[in-house]
């Protein structure tokens, strides 16, 4: 068993918080999550990492409402996201990894749609929404059907409506697949434009520089535990020689 | 000829399922399921044989007229006619809209072969389906009659080519219509107007046959002719469909030349419509089909402008826009919910406008002298439509893939139920409107009616609406790739049209008890009441069964 490592971040109140969170599959035979706990503060980038089936897209649906916890609790600004579940979906937004969305909508359609689920006014939704349309070059696009658009515009879309109601909680499972690399570029600046103003990032990735570079703090999951946690210097401590992420990545989900 | 068995053989395990009910029985939860459908069907057998033994008295029937070949032209008849139309449905979504074209288009394969397989798939189909119906007739007649070897072979052959015409013809219909209707940008529209069209155009032709046949029945000296030829009924009532006429004769002129010469009439004619609708397929198939999943966009039309930017509307407003929307645009839906509502009022005018003027005039006198009655008559249409609609017990199933949408935005449960209800309302109200058009034209509208239609209708199809969703929200089907089973191959669809029926037919038996003791006025105020009490009693249970699925879903 490989030590964890603990950080101290001293930047205010707390904001999102796992306790001791598990999830089975199949009876109890598969344990997708275990015992796992995590303290998430206002403006941070949270990575996520782990390989396929690691428990990453568990977890994150356990937080945002898709998958119910066996045990433990989650609280977001100290509400029990599935004791309070209204308070918390206001929140919190979600962008999944394969964007499935309503094919006979236009895109404007879904856009308003969702923003009248978030209770935005018209003002306000049509300020954020064409900020974010020029930013990732759909405004072109938006009175189509959704059906019409590629897989990365329908990414596109799913990350606008995910901003429009301005989430203190961003969470993303792989975000980056998919997108173009302008538009991954822009998604970086809105994730760290976001942490500067106190909010939290909290996504799921594979690409290990994407981590590296961005984040403030890295959990690596491996079969449903927490292996490792911390910034990137102090996950470079504690494996001097190891230099890279990838090589600490290799090193914890190695299989024992 | 080995690609094509191979396809059928790949079209009957996809179309019946069998490696997924391997797969099922070994799964408990599947397997319960399973036994709870089985019981279903078995309950079915008192009802089926009480249908074998009306059928027997039938024939007794037609013996004592000297007429008994009419027994089996009504049987194969009414196969023979069945086939043809639910054909369109059938084949309309085994040729254009199944997943298997996305893999079989690209494959070197002539249009034809695929055709020639999805067909023998369908045909298979139909064996099963129209057995149960044509064994009794055919069984019966042969008992009867102490029929031969002969007869027994006939029937064979009959029962082999029975669906081959009636299938073809949907078939060449169905692919010219997706041939002509394959015009880029109004596709979807124009698909479920056309399509509602013909169902229409093709029930009016068939009645306007019938309508025909009985003229000549009508006849004066028809009577005597009775006596005289022992098959003139079928002859004449034949001209219906002349197939199932030719089969019919066959079966009764067993021991003569003609009986034969009938029954191979009836092969050949089968084999030679099958050979045209393939023929025809090498040519019409791929026009209709390639496009018919591109979705084309507006160019710079779709720019957003300022006034795409809604004002603020409720939560559940925006369920309820958002559901009327992808009901709107996606043809399947459409035609199942809206094609529905629409539909049966219209049918119902036709076959008086059918008939004639002199049984319009009968029936507008009946009507006229109970205008109270008619009232409670469009009431009861309004609330059977709101389960027909099927808007709400496939409310969830249509969210599919987009199911974590709703499940993770914050939208509070009541909301969901309203504007779903909401949605299924829009549909109740296009009901309303037609079945308005349908009553003013039989001249039995008036505006007290209109009234109690629409406020009693609407209150109506509340309690079916949420009885719907508390089945749809109970088990929501949405693992789906291909709308079509969301909405037309979703069992929840019957359940509620079970238990929607059971509701309707108690209330309504309620109201026709209470009729004679008590005063109109206040039996529209009962039902009222009924409607009410019975929104609220399945609210609560609905709220339940929403929070916990929304919770436990995977």
């Amino acid at each position: 068993m490989l030590p964890l490592i603990y950080i101290n971040n001293e930047r205010g109140g707390m904001m999102l918080k796992l306790q001791n969170l598990s999830k089975t599959y199949g009876k109890g035979s598969v344990k997708a999550v275990d015992n796992v706990s995590l303290e998430i503060r206002p403006g941070e980038i949270f990575g996520f990492l782990g390989p396929n089936g690691a428990g990453k897209t568990t977890t994150i649906k356990m937080i945002v409402g898709l998958l119910k916890p066996d045990s433990g609790k989650i609280y977001l600004d100290n509400i029990d996201v599935w004791e309070n579940p209204m308070e918390a979906k206001s929140r919190i937004s979600f962008v999944p990894d394969t964007p499935e969305v309503y094919d006979k909508l236009k895109g404007i359609e879904y856009l308003n749609f969702i923003a009248d689920i978030y209770g935005i006014p018209k003002d306000i939704r049509q300020e954020r929404i064409e900020k974010y349309l020029d930013i990732f070059e759909l405004r072109n696009a938006v009175g189509d059907i959704i059906g019409s658009y590629s897989h990365g515009m329908k990414q596109k879309l799913v990350l606008i409506s995910a901003l429009i109601h301005d989430p203190k909680l961003f969470i993303l499972d792989e975000p980056m697949v998919g997108l173009d690399p302008k538009s991954s570029f822009h998604l970086k600046e809105i994730m760290r434009e976001r942490c500067n103003e106190g909010k939290i990032v909290f996504f799921s990735t594979h690409v290990l520089e994407v981590a590296e570079k961005l984040c403030d703090r890295i959990a690596i999951i491996n079969k449903g535990k927490i292996v490792a946690l911390g910034t990137m210097d102090e996950l470079r401590r504690y494996s001097e020689e190891k230099e890279s992420l990838e090589n600490i990545f290799l090193e914890l989900t190695a299989n024992e | 000829m080995n690609r094509i068995l191979a396809l059928i053989k790949m079209d009957l395990s996809i179309t019946f399922g069998l490696s997924a009910i391997r797969h099922k029985i070994r799964n408990r939860n599947d397997m319960i399921q399973m036994i709870i459908l089985g019981i279903a069907l078995l309950s079915l057998i008192p009802a089926y044989l009480m249908m074998v033994s009306g059928l027997s008295r039938i024939y007794y029937a037609y013996l004592n007229i000297g007429q008994k070949s009419m027994f089996l032209l009504t049987g194969i008849l009414a196969c023979q006619v069945i086939i043809l139309f639910l054909g369109i449905l059938y084949v309309m979504s085994k040729y254009y809209f199944s997943n298997d074209l996305n893999i079989l288009v690209p494959l070197p394969l002539k249009p034809k072969e695929i055709i020639g397989a999805k067909f023998i798939s369908l045909l298979i189909y139909e064996y099963i389906t129209t057995l149960p119906l044509l064994l009794p007739f055919i069984i019966i007649y042969g008992v009867n009659e102490n029929a031969n070897i002969l007869y027994w072979i006939y029937s064979i052959i009959i029962l082999v080519f029975l669906p081959v015409i009636p299938l073809s013809i949907s078939s060449i219909i169905v692919m010219l219509f997706m041939k002509y209707t394959n015009i880029r940008g109004k596709k979807d529209l124009l698909r479920t107007i056309g399509y509602i069209a013909l169902i229409i155009v093709m029930i009016a032709f068939q009645l306007k046959m019938q309508n025909l046949a009985q003229r000549a029945i009508d006849n004066e000296d028809f009577l005597y002719k009775i006596i005289t030829d022992s098959t003139i009924l079928v002859r004449s009532l034949g001209i219906v469909f002349p197939p199932s006429m030719w089969a019919a004769l066959s079966l009764s002129n067993l021991t003569s030349i003609s009986g034969f010469l009938y029954i191979l009439l009836f092969v050949i004619a089968s084999i030679a419509v099958f050979y045209i609708m393939l023929f025809l397929s090498d040519r019409v198939f791929f026009q209709g089909l390639i496009g018919n999943l591109e979705v084309s966009t507006s160019g710079r039309k779709a720019r957003v402008k300022s006034s795409d930017f809604q004002r603020q509307s409720p939560s559940c407003i925006a369920i309820a826009m958002k559901e009327v929307r992808v009901l709107l645009r996606t043809p399947v839906y459409l035609m199942n919910s809206i094609g529905g509502v629409v539909l049966m009022p219209v049918l119902m005018v036709i076959s008086f406008f059918i008939e004639g003027e002199e049984s319009l005039s009968m029936i507008k006198m009946l009507l006229e002298t109970n205008q109270r009655i008619v009232n409670l008559i469009g009431v009861g249409f309004i609330v059977v439509l709101g389960f027909l609609n099927s808007v709400c017990c496939t409310t969830f199933s249509r969210e599919g893939k987009n199911m974590w949408i709703q499940r993770v935005l914050p939208v509070s449960t009541k909301d969901q139920i309203i504007g779903r209800i909401l949605s299924s309302m829009f549909v109740q109200v296009i009901g309303i409107m037609v079945l308005y058009g349908s009553m003013a034209y039989i001249r039995v509208l008036t505006l007290e009616g209109a009234l109690i239609i629409a406020v009693l209708g609407l209150l109506g199809s509340i309690p079916v609406g949420e009885l719907g969703m508390i089945i749809d929200a109970y088990r929501p089907l949405l693992n789906w790739d291909n709308p079509q089973k969301a909405m037309k191959q979703n069992l929840n669809v019957i359940i509620c049209m079970g238990i929607g029926g059971l509701y309707v037919f108690g209330a309504g038996f309620l109201i026709y008890k209470l009729m004679d003791t008590v005063d109109l006025l206040v039996i529209y105020g009962i039902a009222a009441a009924i409607f009410i009490v019975s929104s609220l009693i399945l609210y609560k249970p609905l709220e339940k069964i929403i929070e916990m699925r929304f919770n436990s879903l995977e």
